[in-house]
């Protein structure tokens, strides 16, 4: 059994069909890319999946369990941590704070707060050194006190990554991680992805428009286009297939 | 450690017994009136931080939920306690035997406004932003409006706390041992809520909603946790109110009263409780403090809310706060 299982999925806005009939399987610890042009529903299907939207028809199975409609914070106690296409941190919080927020959300206790208790003093150090832990294995070591919206980009979406991370996930959804990233920050994710699916054993879906980004980090690509899977394999057999040449870059006609 | 924090309790106990009994004496009742209105407005707008600056849920209507635990606590002491009171003052010290009811009273007032807050935050707090602010408003002229129609606590005379079946018993709590009791307890807890990892949901919440659901915080009962707190604070600043004036009526908590509490939260900076604190004392003093100028008095007040807006969009504190290490790094 796949960790995640997607059959039969159909969403609907309204007239809009954003996704129709989609299949998709991610096994554990597995690296999978999710491509397509603007609009093919890369990101709806994600939403679908961390339960920001809710299935139209068909069914999103985590682990076995049926998760198509359930509340998208009950869906990351579950165990799928996402990241967003246009970073979504808690940029008032600072770097450390914004991954405690996520180790600490799923088992909030108002009155030990309040009280105080030894065992409460332990538990708060425990989260600190945990949270500064998770930011040195992702080389923010050095800004974790700083303010996350004054962060650089690129470690804007490192550390959108680490606050994922901190939810304890087994599968990671990466939106554009690397949008916005120059070569060598580039690099440094795609190393990261390799180590992230080898250190935390994660399975990883990434929504990637840059196909060479994903070629030899992916051993799957599923390409969308108009909410419909057009053709799914090896990245190189993907890269070589008619539909996906047609739909990247039109007929070779041109009209239509 | 702990040993030593009953050592902090026992002295900042003291402390407020003893200004208890010598405030009184060094102040005219005039000015003593204005510092017990002081706490109570600091109590309010520190437990309004909670929901507006911390969680960033725009509530306009705090005053109806002073309303409610100002009623309740009133009509819980004339028609419940002042009997209770008889019987504690026959067996203890007239100061024990008030000591040892008044917690009861601001309690009831508190729980009651809290059950209100919860009732009220459930439906509305599924809203957002203009809305929110809209239905919170509505909702408090309801709870005033029907408080008025209710004849037993005195309907649009007023309700004066003097039980028929006791009329010996003194209802009236005006010293501000209680009061500063309670602004303590308020700032305390509020304090160690919202700066704890799990009172980081809070921000998380104000600061990014989607983001903040999406790492497993639960944010709509985050936010009715927020609301129902603040509402419990907000009750018993009712209930220190109704208690020390002795008479209560819905015309102190009209929307203006919310507005004015929410001008406190505002100007001391949202997410900061030190700034609440701080704001709610400046603006419940200016207009006493302006009297002498007649009727150019709330031109002034109005003014002086006008430029601090200008010169400190974010407040006079921002979201920082004012407490021991900011001191630190202030003197050295």
């Amino acid at each position: 059994m796949a960790l995640l299982e997607i059959r039969n999925l159909t969403v609907r806005f309204g007239g809009l069909t954003s996704i129709s009939e989609l299949d998709f399987d991610v096994e554990a610890g597995g690296v999978v890319a999710l491509i397509g042009p603007n609009g093919a529903g890369k990101t709806t299907a994600f939403n679908v999946i961390t339960g920001v939207y809710a299935p139209t028809e068909g069914s999103v199975r985590f682990e076995g369990r049926e998760i198509g409609g359930a509340k998208p914070f009950a869906i990351s106690q579950l165990g799928i941590g996402r990241t967003f296409q246009n970073i979504r941190l808690f940029r008032g919080l600072t770097a450390v704070e914004n991954v405690r927020t996520a180790l600490a959300a799923s088992h909030r206790s108002g009155i030990a707060d309040v009280l105080r208790p030894p065992a409460w003093r332990r538990r708060e150090r425990a989260l600190a050194k945990e949270a500064r832990a998770l930011l040195e294995k992702l080389g923010l070591q050095r800004v974790a006190d700083a303010g996350a919206g004054g962060l650089p980009y690129g470690e804007q979406r490192l550390l959108e990554i680490a606050r994922a991370l901190a939810t304890h996930p087994r599968l990671l959804l990466l939106d554009e991680p690397a949008a916005g990233m120059n070569p060598s920050e580039k690099q440094g994710l795609r190393e990261l992805v390799a180590r992230l699916r080898d250190e935390f054993g994660l399975a990883i879906v990434l929504i990637e428009h840059d196909v060479r980004f994903v070629m030899d980090l992916c051993e799957r690509v599923t390409v969308l286009d108009h909410g419909e899977k057009i053709a799914e394999g090896a990245p190189e057999a993907v890269r070589q297939d008619a539909r996906v040449i047609e739909a990247y870059l039109g007929t070779s006609g041109g009209a239509s | 450690m702990s040993v030593r924090r009953w050592i902090a309790v026992a002295a900042v106990a003291s402390a407020l017994f003893a200004l208890d009994a010598f405030l009184p004496r060094v102040l005219n009742p005039y000015y003593a009136t204005i510092v017990i209105r002081i706490g109570i407005a600091v109590i309010a707008a520190v437990s309004l931080q909670l929901v507006n600056g911390f969680t960033g849920q725009f509530s306009i209507g705090h005053a109806g939920f002073m309303a409610v635990g100002a009623y309740v606590s009133a009509a819980f002491s004339v028609y419940v306690g002042a009997g209770w009171l008889e019987g504690l003052l026959g067996v203890l010290p007239p100061a024990a035997a008030r000591a040892v009811y008044f917690p009861f009273a601001l309690v009831a007032g508190g729980l009651a406004a809290a059950v209100a807050g919860l009732v009220v935050g459930i439906p509305a707090l599924r809203l957002r932003g203009d809305y929110l602010a809209i239905a919170t408003l509505g909702f408090a002229e309801v709870i005033r409006i029907a408080i008025l129609n209710v004849d037993a606590v005195g309907g649009a005379r007023g309700f004066p706390l003097a039980a028929h079946d006791h009329p010996a018993v003194d209802l009236r709590f005006e010293g501000f041992g209680p009061v500063y009791a309670v602004v303590l307890v308020t700032i305390v807890v509020i304090a160690r809520l919202v700066y704890s990892s799990g009172g980081l949901s809070f921000r998380a919440v104000r600061e990014d909603e989607i983001a903040a659901t999406s790492i497993g915080v639960p944010a709509t009962r985050v936010k009715v946790e927020a609301f129902v707190v603040a509402s419990f604070f907000a009750g018993v600043a009712g209930a220190l109110f109704s208690h020390s004036e002795g008479y209560v009526h819905t015309n102190s908590f009209s929307f203006l009263r919310s507005f004015e509490l929410v001008a406190f939260v505002v100007l001391g900076g949202l997410g900061s409780i030190t700034g609440a604190v701080l704001a709610a004392a400046v603006l419940t003093s200016a207009p006493e403090l302006l009297r002498g100028l007649g009727e150019w008095r709330m031109i002034l007040y109005s003014l002086l809310l006008i430029v601090t807006m200008l010169v400190r969009p974010q407040g006079l504190l921002g979201t920082r706060e004012l407490d021991l290490s900011w001191l630190r790094r202030r003197l050295g």
